[in-house]
């Protein structure tokens, strides 16, 4: 490695965890530690969700995967995220901000009942665990291929470095550091971009060579036929299920808005967000087109940007965008530890043990920081064992999407859905998900699409036939914007 | 639907954003500022909205 790609790399090791830990004074209760005292502006937000959406599938996988279909794969960024995050913005941020909760669990938890609250908070929480154990591993092995460290140092190094802002900082330090990463990630995006295209001769000449030998790959959709990413299957399952699923229900996510200063910060984040994730694939999509471009001489997708980065890219811009990868992967680290730690803290905690002290969430949620770090750091090393295990949580969760996302929309869009149609609904809408899944081997956008149909239909018609929460309760928990005017 | 040519899904996507584009403005302005001076009109999350839109409408249009 050159000297200034090392230094690039101490530079911003040292950055972040200085930010991070001047940020910790301000820490004094829960509220501070898991909401940032409600202290943020929409641009740390905005960076921040960007932040904690990017991580190692983002960069690696996703290049690997444009080098295979081209701009297909930025469906993801686009389609697959874009409207979702319009409505998030417009419609459930304001809503969750008003109801003034920690976190979408709670929200579930008062607009249905504890029961709801607790499945969606352990679900969440038993597949953070191991998605931080992937997200470590990942950490370690870039830098061993990168700087040649054991895969423990890396481990070691990267959860100390993770360790220090997050559990001294809170949502304000994860946040703040967040942004930092996010735009060292967009100036190497526009460095890569610059590169390539200059390299290549210009954009038409970029255009040409491409579609060349691969026609297909300056189109967004594929045939419906593809075994992959069939095109009624994006738009249906990814762009109506999976996608709002995600951005009106992930904590992590939404987390960061509910620490906004004020209700108009928390949706314009999101917006902002939005704006940024439409230029997410120049980082995450062009590099594997322009090792397609370039010949790249790889085994497989997954080096595309690796090669990139070591052919393409000069001394101290290369160290750069490693920061950039390294940054990817803490911001989903950060975001990670802090969101489980607050759902375990307050939506496991506060209603399994009726004694809890309030006042002890910041102690317990600083240790449940750390044990969840450790966690991760300790699973880290045998996740490649541990793969079946992860496969199948990712498969647990995917189940609930389509029903969760039901119970949201209903939930928050109208006063008929009840707290027992809710239980009833998440139930068995995870059976239906399961059955289509796993006996009938439906493919997984088509399953999101049809479990929630499903759940949508039982929640309105079991409804009718539930009680349904006070009038009073049911003000602040739906969107009622007309009412107010 | 499924046998409908690849361009189609450009043009439902357009379609799907010329809708959202149409159901930003039944968001009430009150709504948006939340408290906000109304005054600001770089505030106004809709003209937000409609810009990423455009961008959207412009990418599924040059990627057909």
């Amino acid at each position: 490695m050159h000297p200034l790609d090392l230094a690039v790399i101490i530079g911003y090791l040292a950055l972040i965890t200085f930010v991070g830990i001047k940020l910790s004074s301000k820490v004094k209760n829960a509220h501070d530690f898991f909401l940032a005292g409600r202290s943020l502006t929409w641009w740390v937000i905005g960076l921040s969700i960007i932040g904690t959406n990017i991580d190692t599938n983002s960069y690696v996988g996703a290049s690997g995967n444009a080098y295979n279909v081209g701009i297909a794969q930025a469906n993801f960024e686009w389609i697959g995220a874009i409207p979702a995050m319009i409505i998030a913005s417009l419609i459930f941020i304001p809503l969750y901000w008003r109801a003034g909760v920690y976190s979408i669990p709670e929200y579930l938890g008062l607009r249905y009942n504890q029961a709801v609250r607790v499945v969606a908070a352990l679900i969440a929480s038993i597949f953070a665990v191991f998605a931080l154990g992937v997200a470590m591993w990942a950490l370690a092995l870039t830098l061993e291929t990168y700087l040649g460290w054991p895969i423990w140092v890396g481990i070691l190094v990267s959860g100390t470095v993770v360790g220090l802002y997050s559990i001294a900082g809170g949502l304000a330090a994860v946040a703040i550091t967040d942004s930092i990463q996010v735009s060292i990630m967009f100036l190497c995006g526009i460095i890569i971009v610059g590169i390539g295209i200059s390299d290549a001769g210009g954009f038409s000449a970029f255009a040409t060579t491409l579609t060349q030998d691969n026609p297909t790959h300056l189109q967004a959709y594929l045939p419906a036929d593809d075994s992959s990413f069939p095109w009624p299957g994006v738009i249906l399952g990814l762009g109506f299920v999976l996608s709002p699923a995600y951005w009106i229900g992930s904590q992590a996510i939404l987390q960061r808005t509910l620490g906004a200063r004020t209700q108009w910060d928390a949706s314009a984040s999101m917006m902002f967000a939005a704006l940024a994730k439409t230029f997410i694939p120049l980082l995450v999509v062009f590099p594997g087109i322009l090792a397609l471009v370039m010949k790249a001489d790889i085994e497989y997708p997954d080096m595309a940007l690796p090669w990139v980065i070591k052919n393409v890219l000069p001394p101290g811009i290369s160290g750069l965008m490693f920061v950039a990868i390294i940054a990817a992967l803490q911001s989903s680290i950060d975001s990670g530890v802090n969101s489980t730690s607050l759902m375990i803290t307050r939506d496991i905690r506060h209603v399994l043990m009726k004694n809890h002290e309030p006042l002890n969430d910041l102690k317990v949620g600083r240790y449940l920081t750390l044990i969840l770090l450790m966690s991760s750091m300790c699973i880290a090393p045998f996740i490649g064992d541990l793969g079946g295990i992860f496969t199948f949580l990712q498969t647990i969760l995917s189940l609930f999407q389509g029903p969760m996302l039901a119970l949201l929309l209903l939930g928050a869009m109208t006063q008929r859905a009840t707290p027992m149609a809710g239980l009833w609904t998440l139930v068995s809408g995870v059976l239906v998900s399961a059955i289509l899944l796993i006996l009938l081997e439906w493919n997984l956008l088509y399953v999101a699409f049809v479990s929630f149909c499903y759940s949508l239909i039982a929640l309105w018609t079991v409804s009718g036939f539930t009680e349904k929460l006070s009038s009073e309760k049911l003000v602040t928990l739906t969107y009622r914007p007309w009412s107010r005017t | 639907m499924i046998d409908l040519p690849v361009a189609w899904a450009n043009y439902i996507s357009m379609g799907i954003f010329i809708f959202l584009g149409c159901l930003v403005w039944i968001v009430p302005k009150k709504a948006i500022f939340a408290g906000q001076p109304e005054t600001d009109r770089w505030r106004d999350l809709r003209i937000w909205a409609m810009i990423l839109i455009g961008l959207q409408l412009t990418i599924y249009w040059i990627f057909s």
